[in-house]
Protein backbone atom coordinates (compact mmCIF):
# COMPACT_ATOMS: atom_id res chain seq x y z
CA UNK A 1 0.00 0.00 0.00
CA UNK A 2 1.56 3.41 -1.07
CA UNK A 3 1.06 6.80 0.56
CA UNK A 4 3.37 8.99 -1.51
CA UNK A 5 4.56 12.04 0.28
CA UNK A 6 5.60 15.00 -2.09
CA UNK A 7 8.07 17.63 0.21
CA UNK A 8 6.75 21.21 -0.28
CA UNK A 9 9.82 23.13 1.18
CA UNK A 10 13.39 22.43 0.86
CA UNK A 11 16.15 23.53 2.82
CA UNK A 12 18.58 26.49 1.68
CA UNK A 13 21.79 24.47 0.40
CA UNK A 14 19.13 22.84 -1.89
CA UNK A 15 17.57 25.79 -3.03
CA UNK A 16 21.11 27.01 -3.64
CA UNK A 17 21.81 23.74 -5.35
CA UNK A 18 18.19 24.06 -8.02
CA UNK A 19 19.72 27.84 -9.04
CA UNK A 20 22.60 25.47 -10.47
CA UNK A 21 20.19 23.03 -11.25
CA UNK A 22 19.00 25.55 -13.95
CA UNK A 23 21.98 26.73 -15.38
CA UNK A 24 23.29 23.36 -15.81
CA UNK A 25 19.88 22.75 -17.98
CA UNK A 26 21.16 25.25 -20.44
CA UNK A 27 24.70 24.31 -20.29
CA UNK A 28 23.66 20.84 -21.59
CA UNK A 29 21.26 22.66 -24.12
CA UNK A 30 18.19 21.38 -22.93
CA UNK A 31 15.53 24.24 -23.05
CA UNK A 32 13.49 24.52 -19.90
CA UNK A 33 10.70 25.66 -21.95
CA UNK A 34 10.56 22.23 -23.16
CA UNK A 35 9.07 21.07 -19.79
CA UNK A 36 5.82 22.71 -19.85
CA UNK A 37 3.92 22.79 -17.01
CA UNK A 38 6.10 19.90 -15.74
CA UNK A 39 7.22 20.47 -12.22
CA UNK A 40 10.13 18.60 -10.28
CA UNK A 41 8.78 17.26 -7.18
CA UNK A 42 10.36 15.38 -4.16
CA UNK A 43 8.61 12.20 -4.00
CA UNK A 44 9.08 9.60 -1.23
CA UNK A 45 6.48 6.29 -0.61
CA UNK A 46 7.26 5.90 2.98
CA UNK A 47 5.11 2.51 3.31
CA UNK A 48 7.03 0.51 0.17
CA UNK A 49 10.52 1.64 2.02
CA UNK A 50 9.88 -1.19 5.21
CA UNK A 51 10.49 -0.41 8.60
CA UNK A 52 13.77 -2.59 9.38
CA UNK A 53 17.13 -3.30 7.60
CA UNK A 54 16.21 -6.49 5.59
CA UNK A 55 19.59 -8.03 4.62
CA UNK A 56 23.10 -8.03 5.93
CA UNK A 57 24.86 -7.59 9.23
CA UNK A 58 22.20 -5.02 10.84
CA UNK A 59 19.39 -6.88 9.77
CA UNK A 60 16.01 -6.75 11.83
CA UNK A 61 17.40 -2.84 13.10
CA UNK A 62 15.50 -0.08 12.47
CA UNK A 63 16.40 1.45 9.13
CA UNK A 64 18.04 4.54 9.12
CA UNK A 65 16.28 7.79 8.91
CA UNK A 66 19.47 9.90 9.54
CA UNK A 67 22.86 10.75 9.12
CA UNK A 68 23.96 10.53 12.49
CA UNK A 69 21.87 7.00 13.24
CA UNK A 70 24.02 5.14 10.42
CA UNK A 71 26.57 3.83 12.90
CA UNK A 72 29.98 3.90 10.66
CA UNK A 73 31.36 6.92 8.81
CA UNK A 74 31.88 4.11 5.91
CA UNK A 75 28.58 3.42 5.63
CA UNK A 76 28.10 7.07 5.25
CA UNK A 77 30.35 6.89 2.15
CA UNK A 78 29.05 3.74 1.08
CA UNK A 79 25.52 5.71 0.91
CA UNK A 80 26.60 8.74 -0.63
CA UNK A 81 28.88 6.96 -3.13
CA UNK A 82 25.16 4.97 -4.39
CA UNK A 83 23.37 8.35 -4.55
CA UNK A 84 25.95 10.25 -6.31
CA UNK A 85 26.48 7.50 -9.24
CA UNK A 86 22.38 7.04 -9.16
CA UNK A 87 22.31 10.34 -9.94
CA UNK A 88 25.17 10.68 -12.08
CA UNK A 89 23.34 8.41 -14.24
CA UNK A 90 20.23 10.47 -14.39
CA UNK A 91 21.50 13.80 -15.44
CA UNK A 92 23.29 11.56 -18.10
CA UNK A 93 20.95 10.35 -20.23
CA UNK A 94 19.50 13.98 -20.68
CA UNK A 95 21.99 14.72 -21.51
CA UNK A 96 22.85 12.14 -24.06
CA UNK A 97 19.64 12.31 -25.27
CA UNK A 98 17.91 15.68 -25.60
CA UNK A 99 19.58 16.61 -29.23
CA UNK A 100 17.30 14.18 -30.91
CA UNK A 101 13.67 15.49 -29.87
CA UNK A 102 14.07 17.78 -32.99
CA UNK A 103 14.04 14.85 -35.20
CA UNK A 104 11.51 12.46 -33.94
CA UNK A 105 9.83 10.21 -35.88
CA UNK A 106 6.48 11.12 -34.36
CA UNK A 107 4.86 13.18 -31.97
CA UNK A 108 4.08 10.24 -29.37
CA UNK A 109 7.90 9.41 -30.04
CA UNK A 110 8.65 13.24 -29.28
CA UNK A 111 6.80 13.58 -26.42
CA UNK A 112 7.55 10.25 -24.87
CA UNK A 113 11.03 10.84 -24.82
CA UNK A 114 10.22 14.83 -23.22
CA UNK A 115 8.21 12.86 -20.41
CA UNK A 116 11.88 10.35 -19.87
CA UNK A 117 13.75 13.21 -20.12
CA UNK A 118 11.72 15.12 -17.76
CA UNK A 119 11.63 12.45 -15.40
CA UNK A 120 15.33 11.59 -15.31
CA UNK A 121 15.84 15.24 -13.94
CA UNK A 122 13.49 14.68 -11.30
CA UNK A 123 14.82 11.14 -10.31
CA UNK A 124 18.28 13.69 -10.80
CA UNK A 125 16.38 16.45 -8.35
CA UNK A 126 15.42 13.57 -5.66
CA UNK A 127 19.15 12.12 -5.53
CA UNK A 128 20.80 15.41 -5.13
CA UNK A 129 17.79 16.01 -2.37
CA UNK A 130 18.81 13.40 -0.18
CA UNK A 131 22.68 14.08 -0.45
CA UNK A 132 21.90 18.32 0.24
CA UNK A 133 19.46 17.24 2.94
CA UNK A 134 20.85 14.08 4.58
CA UNK A 135 25.10 14.15 4.09
CA UNK A 136 26.06 18.10 5.52
CA UNK A 137 28.90 19.94 3.46
CA UNK A 138 30.29 16.60 1.61
CA UNK A 139 26.67 15.77 0.66
CA UNK A 140 26.33 19.11 -0.59
CA UNK A 141 29.83 18.99 -2.80
CA UNK A 142 29.13 15.74 -3.94
CA UNK A 143 25.00 16.97 -5.22
CA UNK A 144 27.36 20.08 -7.04
CA UNK A 145 29.14 17.38 -8.90
CA UNK A 146 26.51 15.69 -10.60
CA UNK A 147 25.73 19.14 -12.32
CA UNK A 148 29.84 19.50 -13.04
CA UNK A 149 29.94 16.29 -15.06
CA UNK A 150 28.41 16.55 -18.55
CA UNK A 151 28.76 13.16 -20.70
CA UNK A 152 30.73 12.49 -23.79
CA UNK A 153 28.02 11.51 -25.42
CA UNK A 154 26.76 14.84 -25.56
CA UNK A 155 27.02 16.88 -28.96
CA UNK A 156 26.59 20.72 -26.36
CA UNK A 157 30.01 19.46 -24.11
CA UNK A 158 32.94 22.34 -23.72
CA UNK A 159 36.68 20.89 -23.90
CA UNK A 160 37.79 19.89 -20.74
CA UNK A 161 34.61 19.25 -18.83
CA UNK A 162 34.50 16.08 -16.57
CA UNK A 163 32.56 12.83 -18.04
CA UNK A 164 30.13 10.90 -16.43
CA UNK A 165 31.17 8.32 -14.36
CA UNK A 166 29.83 4.91 -16.21
CA UNK A 167 30.27 4.16 -19.95
CA UNK A 168 27.16 3.64 -21.05
CA UNK A 169 26.45 7.24 -19.75
CA UNK A 170 29.17 8.70 -22.21
CA UNK A 171 28.17 6.94 -25.16
CA UNK A 172 26.82 8.83 -27.98
CA UNK A 173 23.25 8.44 -28.61
CA UNK A 174 23.05 9.57 -32.04
CA UNK A 175 20.38 8.89 -33.52
CA UNK A 176 16.66 7.11 -32.75
CA UNK A 177 17.65 3.51 -33.26
CA UNK A 178 20.28 4.05 -30.39
CA UNK A 179 17.11 6.04 -28.13
CA UNK A 180 15.10 2.84 -28.15
CA UNK A 181 18.45 0.55 -27.81
CA UNK A 182 18.86 2.80 -24.94
CA UNK A 183 15.75 2.73 -23.19
CA UNK A 184 15.48 -0.70 -23.93
CA UNK A 185 18.98 -2.00 -22.30
CA UNK A 186 20.39 0.74 -20.34
CA UNK A 187 16.72 1.95 -18.50
CA UNK A 188 16.27 -1.47 -17.78
CA UNK A 189 19.52 -1.73 -16.29
CA UNK A 190 18.16 1.49 -14.40
CA UNK A 191 14.99 -0.74 -12.99
CA UNK A 192 17.60 -3.16 -11.33
CA UNK A 193 19.50 -0.47 -9.34
CA UNK A 194 16.38 1.06 -8.56
CA UNK A 195 15.26 -2.34 -7.31
CA UNK A 196 18.16 -2.89 -5.46
CA UNK A 197 18.55 0.14 -3.62
CA UNK A 198 14.31 0.00 -2.92
CA UNK A 199 15.61 -2.30 -0.12
CA UNK A 200 18.44 -0.06 1.65
CA UNK A 201 19.22 0.21 5.06
CA UNK A 202 18.98 4.32 4.59
CA UNK A 203 14.98 4.74 4.84
CA UNK A 204 14.96 8.13 2.54
CA UNK A 205 16.71 6.13 -0.12
CA UNK A 206 14.54 2.89 0.01
CA UNK A 207 11.09 5.24 0.12
CA UNK A 208 12.85 7.35 -3.12
CA UNK A 209 12.89 4.38 -5.16
CA UNK A 210 8.86 3.53 -5.21
CA UNK A 211 7.78 6.94 -7.11
CA UNK A 212 11.19 6.64 -9.19
CA UNK A 213 10.13 2.88 -10.19
CA UNK A 214 6.63 3.92 -11.52
CA UNK A 215 8.11 6.67 -13.82
CA UNK A 216 11.01 4.55 -14.48
CA UNK A 217 8.60 1.74 -16.26
CA UNK A 218 7.10 3.81 -18.64
CA UNK A 219 10.75 4.32 -19.87
CA UNK A 220 11.79 1.12 -20.10
CA UNK A 221 8.24 0.70 -22.14
CA UNK A 222 9.37 3.06 -24.44
CA UNK A 223 11.91 1.02 -25.30
CA UNK A 224 10.88 -2.15 -25.66
CA UNK A 225 7.67 -0.87 -27.56
CA UNK A 226 9.77 1.17 -29.70
CA UNK A 227 12.34 -1.56 -30.90
CA UNK A 228 9.23 -4.42 -31.70
CA UNK A 229 7.50 -1.49 -33.47
CA UNK A 230 10.97 -0.75 -35.72
CA UNK A 231 11.07 -4.71 -36.25
CA UNK A 232 7.43 -4.77 -37.57
CA UNK A 233 7.43 -1.74 -39.74
CA UNK A 234 10.02 -4.10 -41.22
CA UNK A 235 12.25 -0.97 -43.03
CA UNK A 236 15.54 -1.23 -40.68
CA UNK A 237 16.77 -4.69 -42.01
CA UNK A 238 17.33 -7.19 -38.60
CA UNK A 239 20.75 -7.83 -39.65
CA UNK A 240 21.54 -3.53 -38.57
CA UNK A 241 19.41 -4.11 -35.46
CA UNK A 242 21.23 -7.08 -34.54
CA UNK A 243 24.47 -5.20 -34.43
CA UNK A 244 22.86 -2.06 -32.73
CA UNK A 245 21.53 -4.66 -30.11
CA UNK A 246 25.48 -6.32 -29.90
CA UNK A 247 26.84 -3.25 -29.01
CA UNK A 248 24.17 -1.87 -26.02
CA UNK A 249 24.07 -5.65 -24.86
CA UNK A 250 27.61 -5.76 -23.61
CA UNK A 251 27.65 -1.90 -22.35
CA UNK A 252 24.24 -2.93 -20.29
CA UNK A 253 26.53 -6.09 -18.60
CA UNK A 254 28.82 -3.71 -17.69
CA UNK A 255 26.44 -1.44 -16.01
CA UNK A 256 26.65 -4.40 -12.63
CA UNK A 257 30.38 -3.81 -12.18
CA UNK A 258 32.95 -6.43 -11.62
CA UNK A 259 32.77 -9.71 -10.66
CA UNK A 260 33.18 -10.42 -6.90
CA UNK A 261 32.65 -7.31 -6.34
CA UNK A 262 34.10 -6.27 -2.50
CA UNK A 263 32.07 -2.74 -2.59
CA UNK A 264 29.01 -5.23 -3.72
CA UNK A 265 29.66 -6.90 -0.61
CA UNK A 266 29.85 -4.31 1.77
CA UNK A 267 27.20 -2.75 0.66
CA UNK A 268 25.27 -5.88 1.17
CA UNK A 269 26.43 -6.37 4.66
CA UNK A 270 25.79 -2.64 5.58
CA UNK A 271 22.37 -3.59 4.58
CA UNK A 272 22.66 -0.16 1.85
CA UNK A 273 21.86 -2.27 -1.38
CA UNK A 274 19.90 -6.00 -2.15
CA UNK A 275 19.57 -7.99 -4.54
CA UNK A 276 17.05 -7.35 -7.13
CA UNK A 277 14.90 -10.36 -5.61
CA UNK A 278 15.47 -9.63 -1.76
CA UNK A 279 12.20 -9.74 -0.91
CA UNK A 280 10.85 -12.45 -3.68
CA UNK A 281 13.39 -14.99 -2.67
CA UNK A 282 14.19 -17.03 -0.09
CA UNK A 283 17.61 -18.30 -1.14
CA UNK A 284 20.86 -16.95 1.28
CA UNK A 285 22.90 -14.60 -0.57
CA UNK A 286 25.89 -15.54 -2.45
CA UNK A 287 27.55 -12.53 -0.91
CA UNK A 288 30.70 -13.13 -3.02
CA UNK A 289 28.88 -13.17 -6.26
CA UNK A 290 26.37 -10.43 -5.93
CA UNK A 291 26.79 -8.23 -9.55
CA UNK A 292 27.01 -11.75 -11.26
CA UNK A 293 23.72 -12.75 -9.69
CA UNK A 294 21.80 -9.39 -11.06
CA UNK A 295 23.74 -9.37 -14.12
CA UNK A 296 22.12 -13.23 -15.34
CA UNK A 297 18.61 -12.13 -14.17
CA UNK A 298 19.35 -8.81 -16.29
CA UNK A 299 20.35 -11.12 -18.97
CA UNK A 300 17.79 -13.48 -18.56
CA UNK A 301 14.83 -11.01 -18.81
CA UNK A 302 16.60 -9.46 -22.11
CA UNK A 303 16.81 -12.70 -23.64
CA UNK A 304 12.35 -13.27 -22.77
CA UNK A 305 12.52 -9.54 -24.40
CA UNK A 306 14.26 -10.76 -27.27
CA UNK A 307 11.66 -13.62 -27.77
CA UNK A 308 8.52 -11.26 -28.21
CA UNK A 309 10.52 -9.16 -30.42
CA UNK A 310 11.07 -11.57 -32.89
CA UNK A 311 7.67 -12.63 -32.91
CA UNK A 312 7.15 -9.35 -34.49
CA UNK A 313 9.67 -10.06 -37.31
CA UNK A 314 8.29 -10.05 -40.64
CA UNK A 315 8.42 -12.73 -43.49
CA UNK A 316 12.20 -13.84 -44.85
CA UNK A 317 13.93 -11.47 -41.70
CA UNK A 318 17.27 -13.32 -39.98
CA UNK A 319 16.04 -14.32 -36.17
CA UNK A 320 17.66 -11.70 -34.13
CA UNK A 321 19.89 -13.23 -31.49
CA UNK A 322 21.13 -12.19 -27.79
CA UNK A 323 24.82 -11.85 -27.97
CA UNK A 324 26.59 -14.16 -25.30
CA UNK A 325 27.21 -12.16 -22.15
CA UNK A 326 30.89 -12.96 -22.73
CA UNK A 327 30.89 -10.70 -26.02
CA UNK A 328 32.81 -7.29 -26.06
CA UNK A 329 33.09 -6.67 -22.28
CA UNK A 330 34.91 -4.14 -20.53
CA UNK A 331 34.28 -4.92 -17.31
CA UNK A 332 34.16 -8.47 -15.09
CA UNK A 333 36.15 -11.54 -15.60
CA UNK A 334 35.28 -11.70 -19.58
CA UNK A 335 36.58 -8.40 -20.02
CA UNK A 336 40.09 -8.15 -21.92
CA UNK A 337 39.85 -11.59 -23.41
CA UNK A 338 38.17 -11.77 -27.20
CA UNK A 339 34.93 -13.88 -27.58
CA UNK A 340 32.81 -14.18 -30.46
CA UNK A 341 28.44 -14.02 -30.24
CA UNK A 342 27.68 -17.21 -29.35
CA UNK A 343 30.27 -17.35 -26.51
CA UNK A 344 33.32 -19.12 -28.24
CA UNK A 345 36.81 -18.09 -28.29
CA UNK A 346 37.91 -15.97 -30.87
CA UNK A 347 40.50 -17.67 -33.35
CA UNK A 348 42.38 -14.98 -34.72
CA UNK A 349 45.38 -11.75 -34.73
CA UNK A 350 44.61 -8.09 -33.57
CA UNK A 351 43.60 -7.54 -37.57
CA UNK A 352 41.05 -10.19 -37.68
CA UNK A 353 39.68 -9.21 -34.44
CA UNK A 354 38.75 -5.68 -35.34
CA UNK A 355 37.48 -7.20 -38.95
CA UNK A 356 35.32 -9.18 -36.42
CA UNK A 357 34.01 -6.25 -34.75
CA UNK A 358 33.54 -4.52 -37.31
CA UNK A 359 31.22 -7.03 -38.69
CA UNK A 360 29.25 -7.14 -35.90
CA UNK A 361 29.00 -4.23 -34.66
CA UNK A 362 27.13 -0.56 -35.93
CA UNK A 363 29.02 0.16 -39.18
CA UNK A 364 30.02 3.39 -40.83
CA UNK A 365 27.65 1.73 -43.69
CA UNK A 366 24.75 0.85 -41.19
CA UNK A 367 25.37 4.64 -40.32
CA UNK A 368 25.37 6.22 -43.57
CA UNK A 369 22.14 4.27 -44.23
CA UNK A 370 19.82 5.05 -41.66
CA UNK A 371 18.74 8.45 -42.69
CA UNK A 372 17.27 6.77 -45.62
CA UNK A 373 15.86 4.48 -43.85
CA UNK A 374 14.41 7.40 -41.23
CA UNK A 375 13.11 9.02 -44.27
CA UNK A 376 10.87 6.13 -45.00
CA UNK A 377 8.22 4.84 -42.26
CA UNK A 378 10.64 3.29 -40.38
CA UNK A 379 8.82 3.00 -37.11
CA UNK A 380 4.68 1.80 -36.96
CA UNK A 381 2.99 4.65 -36.27
CA UNK A 382 1.63 5.69 -33.02
CA UNK A 383 -0.71 8.76 -32.22
CA UNK A 384 0.08 10.89 -29.39
CA UNK A 385 -2.92 10.73 -27.10
CA UNK A 386 -4.58 13.81 -25.05
CA UNK B 1 -12.92 8.17 -2.44
CA UNK B 2 -11.06 9.39 0.44
CA UNK B 3 -12.75 7.40 2.77
CA UNK B 4 -11.58 4.20 1.14
CA UNK B 5 -9.85 1.20 3.25
CA UNK B 6 -6.12 1.06 2.41
CA UNK B 7 -5.91 -1.59 4.12
CA UNK B 8 -8.30 -3.67 1.37
CA UNK B 9 -6.14 -2.95 -1.32
CA UNK B 10 -2.72 -4.12 -0.83
CA UNK B 11 -3.66 -7.55 -1.34
CA UNK B 12 -4.94 -6.58 -4.75
CA UNK B 13 -1.44 -4.41 -5.38
CA UNK B 14 0.67 -7.38 -4.58
CA UNK B 15 -0.97 -9.40 -6.92
CA UNK B 16 -1.73 -6.90 -10.04
CA UNK B 17 0.78 -8.53 -12.32
CA UNK B 18 -0.41 -11.79 -12.00
CA UNK B 19 -3.98 -10.42 -12.09
CA UNK B 20 -3.07 -8.63 -15.00
CA UNK B 21 -1.55 -11.58 -17.04
CA UNK B 22 -4.81 -14.08 -16.17
CA UNK B 23 -7.49 -11.30 -17.93
CA UNK B 24 -5.29 -9.79 -20.42
CA UNK B 25 -3.43 -12.62 -21.69
CA UNK B 26 -6.19 -14.98 -21.45
CA UNK B 27 -7.89 -16.71 -24.19
CA UNK B 28 -10.96 -14.16 -24.41
CA UNK B 29 -9.02 -11.38 -24.67
CA UNK B 30 -6.92 -11.24 -27.86
CA UNK B 31 -4.00 -9.01 -26.65
CA UNK B 32 -2.50 -9.17 -29.86
CA UNK B 33 -4.97 -7.71 -30.99
CA UNK B 34 -5.43 -5.00 -28.49
CA UNK B 35 -1.78 -4.16 -29.18
CA UNK B 36 -2.72 -3.64 -32.79
CA UNK B 37 -5.24 -1.36 -32.02
CA UNK B 38 -3.18 0.63 -29.81
CA UNK B 39 -1.12 1.98 -33.44
CA UNK B 40 -4.30 1.77 -35.64
CA UNK B 41 -6.87 3.63 -34.32
CA UNK B 42 -6.43 7.32 -34.37
CA UNK B 43 -7.78 10.90 -35.58
CA UNK B 44 -9.50 11.14 -36.92
CA UNK B 45 -11.26 7.99 -35.71
CA UNK B 46 -13.12 6.74 -39.14
CA UNK B 47 -15.89 4.85 -38.86
CA UNK B 48 -13.59 1.50 -39.63
CA UNK B 49 -11.65 2.01 -36.89
CA UNK B 50 -14.70 2.04 -34.72
CA UNK B 51 -15.27 -1.43 -36.53
CA UNK B 52 -12.73 -2.54 -35.42
CA UNK B 53 -12.60 -1.79 -31.88
CA UNK B 54 -16.24 -2.81 -32.14
CA UNK B 55 -14.78 -6.32 -33.51
CA UNK B 56 -12.33 -6.48 -30.52
CA UNK B 57 -14.94 -5.82 -28.28
CA UNK B 58 -17.07 -8.39 -29.30
CA UNK B 59 -20.20 -5.90 -30.13
CA UNK B 60 -22.32 -6.07 -32.97
CA UNK B 61 -20.92 -3.75 -35.53
CA UNK B 62 -22.08 -0.34 -34.98
CA UNK B 63 -24.68 0.95 -36.80
CA UNK B 64 -24.22 4.80 -36.33
CA UNK B 65 -24.19 6.56 -39.39
CA UNK B 66 -24.66 9.72 -41.07
CA UNK B 67 -25.17 12.74 -38.49
CA UNK B 68 -25.74 10.18 -36.10
CA UNK B 69 -21.88 9.12 -36.81
CA UNK B 70 -20.41 12.27 -37.04
CA UNK B 71 -21.73 13.22 -34.03
CA UNK B 72 -19.71 10.55 -32.00
CA UNK B 73 -17.00 11.14 -33.64
CA UNK B 74 -16.50 14.91 -32.99
CA UNK B 75 -17.74 13.53 -29.73
CA UNK B 76 -14.43 11.42 -29.24
CA UNK B 77 -12.55 14.32 -30.51
CA UNK B 78 -14.13 16.85 -28.21
CA UNK B 79 -13.83 15.19 -24.92
CA UNK B 80 -10.78 15.23 -22.86
CA UNK B 81 -10.25 13.07 -19.55
CA UNK B 82 -10.96 12.82 -16.96
CA UNK B 83 -14.53 14.73 -18.34
CA UNK B 84 -17.19 12.06 -18.76
CA UNK B 85 -20.10 14.72 -18.74
CA UNK B 86 -19.56 15.25 -22.37
CA UNK B 87 -21.72 11.87 -22.76
CA UNK B 88 -24.86 14.01 -21.68
CA UNK B 89 -24.61 15.59 -24.82
CA UNK B 90 -25.33 12.64 -26.82
CA UNK B 91 -28.52 11.09 -27.51
CA UNK B 92 -30.31 7.78 -26.38
CA UNK B 93 -28.72 5.66 -28.60
CA UNK B 94 -25.42 7.02 -28.57
CA UNK B 95 -25.02 6.35 -25.07
CA UNK B 96 -27.11 2.94 -25.01
CA UNK B 97 -23.85 0.71 -24.30
CA UNK B 98 -21.72 1.59 -21.96
CA UNK B 99 -19.32 -1.19 -23.03
CA UNK B 100 -19.13 0.00 -26.60
CA UNK B 101 -18.62 3.40 -25.69
CA UNK B 102 -16.29 2.59 -23.27
CA UNK B 103 -14.00 0.44 -25.67
CA UNK B 104 -14.41 4.17 -27.78
CA UNK B 105 -13.01 6.21 -25.47
CA UNK B 106 -10.34 3.99 -24.65
CA UNK B 107 -8.70 3.07 -27.66
CA UNK B 108 -9.01 6.80 -28.61
CA UNK B 109 -7.53 8.57 -25.63
CA UNK B 110 -5.35 5.51 -23.95
CA UNK B 111 -7.11 6.70 -20.85
CA UNK B 112 -10.37 6.28 -19.84
CA UNK B 113 -11.35 2.45 -18.84
CA UNK B 114 -12.95 -0.25 -20.55
CA UNK B 115 -15.98 -1.18 -19.26
CA UNK B 116 -16.29 -4.27 -17.44
CA UNK B 117 -18.92 -5.83 -14.97
CA UNK B 118 -16.05 -8.45 -13.51
CA UNK B 119 -13.91 -5.01 -13.02
CA UNK B 120 -16.79 -3.24 -11.29
CA UNK B 121 -17.17 -6.48 -9.34
CA UNK B 122 -13.75 -5.94 -8.45
CA UNK B 123 -13.66 -2.57 -7.19
CA UNK B 124 -16.42 -3.54 -5.44
CA UNK B 125 -14.10 -5.91 -3.44
CA UNK B 126 -11.81 -3.26 -2.97
CA UNK B 127 -14.71 -0.86 -1.39
CA UNK B 128 -15.68 1.13 -4.56
CA UNK B 129 -19.30 0.22 -5.04
CA UNK B 130 -20.22 1.25 -8.76
CA UNK B 131 -23.36 0.48 -9.53
CA UNK B 132 -24.34 -1.73 -12.67
CA UNK B 133 -25.10 -0.23 -15.93
CA UNK B 134 -25.73 -1.02 -19.37
CA UNK B 135 -26.47 2.33 -20.27
CA UNK B 136 -23.16 5.15 -20.56
CA UNK B 137 -24.30 7.07 -17.59
CA UNK B 138 -21.82 10.18 -17.03
CA UNK B 139 -21.82 9.71 -13.45
CA UNK B 140 -21.29 5.59 -12.67
CA UNK B 141 -18.88 5.79 -15.67
CA UNK B 142 -16.62 8.87 -14.29
CA UNK B 143 -16.42 7.12 -10.78
CA UNK B 144 -15.76 4.00 -13.06
CA UNK B 145 -12.70 5.64 -13.86
CA UNK B 146 -12.23 7.39 -11.13
CA UNK B 147 -11.78 4.81 -8.99
CA UNK B 148 -9.50 3.13 -11.27
CA UNK B 149 -7.30 6.67 -11.75
CA UNK B 150 -6.77 6.71 -7.73
CA UNK B 151 -5.36 2.65 -7.94
CA UNK B 152 -3.20 3.52 -10.11
CA UNK B 153 -2.23 6.59 -7.68
CA UNK B 154 -2.21 4.57 -5.19
CA UNK B 155 -0.55 1.18 -6.47
CA UNK B 156 3.03 0.73 -4.93
CA UNK B 157 5.79 0.08 -7.83
CA UNK B 158 5.75 -3.30 -7.74
CA UNK B 159 2.39 -3.31 -8.92
CA UNK B 160 3.93 -2.01 -12.11
CA UNK B 161 7.41 -2.68 -12.99
CA UNK B 162 7.08 -3.40 -16.42
CA UNK B 163 3.95 -3.82 -18.61
CA UNK B 164 3.05 -3.15 -22.51
CA UNK B 165 -0.70 -1.45 -22.22
CA UNK B 166 -1.49 1.45 -20.81
CA UNK B 167 -2.20 1.77 -16.95
CA UNK B 168 -5.62 2.26 -16.91
CA UNK B 169 -5.63 -0.98 -19.16
CA UNK B 170 -3.09 -2.35 -16.45
CA UNK B 171 -5.61 -2.02 -13.61
CA UNK B 172 -9.13 -2.41 -15.18
CA UNK B 173 -8.21 -5.78 -16.50
CA UNK B 174 -6.48 -6.77 -13.01
CA UNK B 175 -10.09 -5.96 -11.61
CA UNK B 176 -11.75 -8.14 -14.06
CA UNK B 177 -9.65 -11.45 -13.01
CA UNK B 178 -10.08 -10.17 -9.19
CA UNK B 179 -13.87 -9.39 -9.79
CA UNK B 180 -14.10 -12.95 -11.10
CA UNK B 181 -12.55 -14.38 -8.46
CA UNK B 182 -15.66 -13.05 -5.85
Amino acid sequence: MSSSEVVQEYAPNFQAWIDEFQEWQTRIGFDPSWLGDYRFEIKFDWDTAGETIEFGDFKGMPKWQRRMQIPQQSIRDAIISMISVQGDTEFASVEQQHHLLESAPTEYDRKSALRIMCEEQRHGWQMAYLLCTHFGEHGVREAMKLLERNSAGNPYRSEGEGARLLGSFNEPIDNWLDFFCFTHFIDRDGKYQLKMLSTSSFKPLAASMGPMLKEESFHLGTGANGLRRIVKAGVIPCSVLQRYINKWVSTGLDLFGVDESSSAQWAYVYGVKGRFDERETEEPADREHLNEASRMLYYQELADEMRRMNKARREGEPEIVMPSDRFNREIGKWSDQRFILDGQEFEGDDDAWDAYLASVLPSAEDVAKLPGYFAQNWIQYREWKE
Amino acid sequence: MLNIDRGRLKPFFERVPELFQLHHHGDSEDAAGYERLLYRVHRPFSGEMLDTIDDWMGCEPHQHRGEELFRLRLFLLAIRYPDTLLLESLDDVLVSDIRRLSGYLHFTKHTYSIWDDDSRRGLARLGFDIPPTSVADPFIYGAYCASIELLKELAPFYSFLEHDVPRQRLFQAALAAYGRES
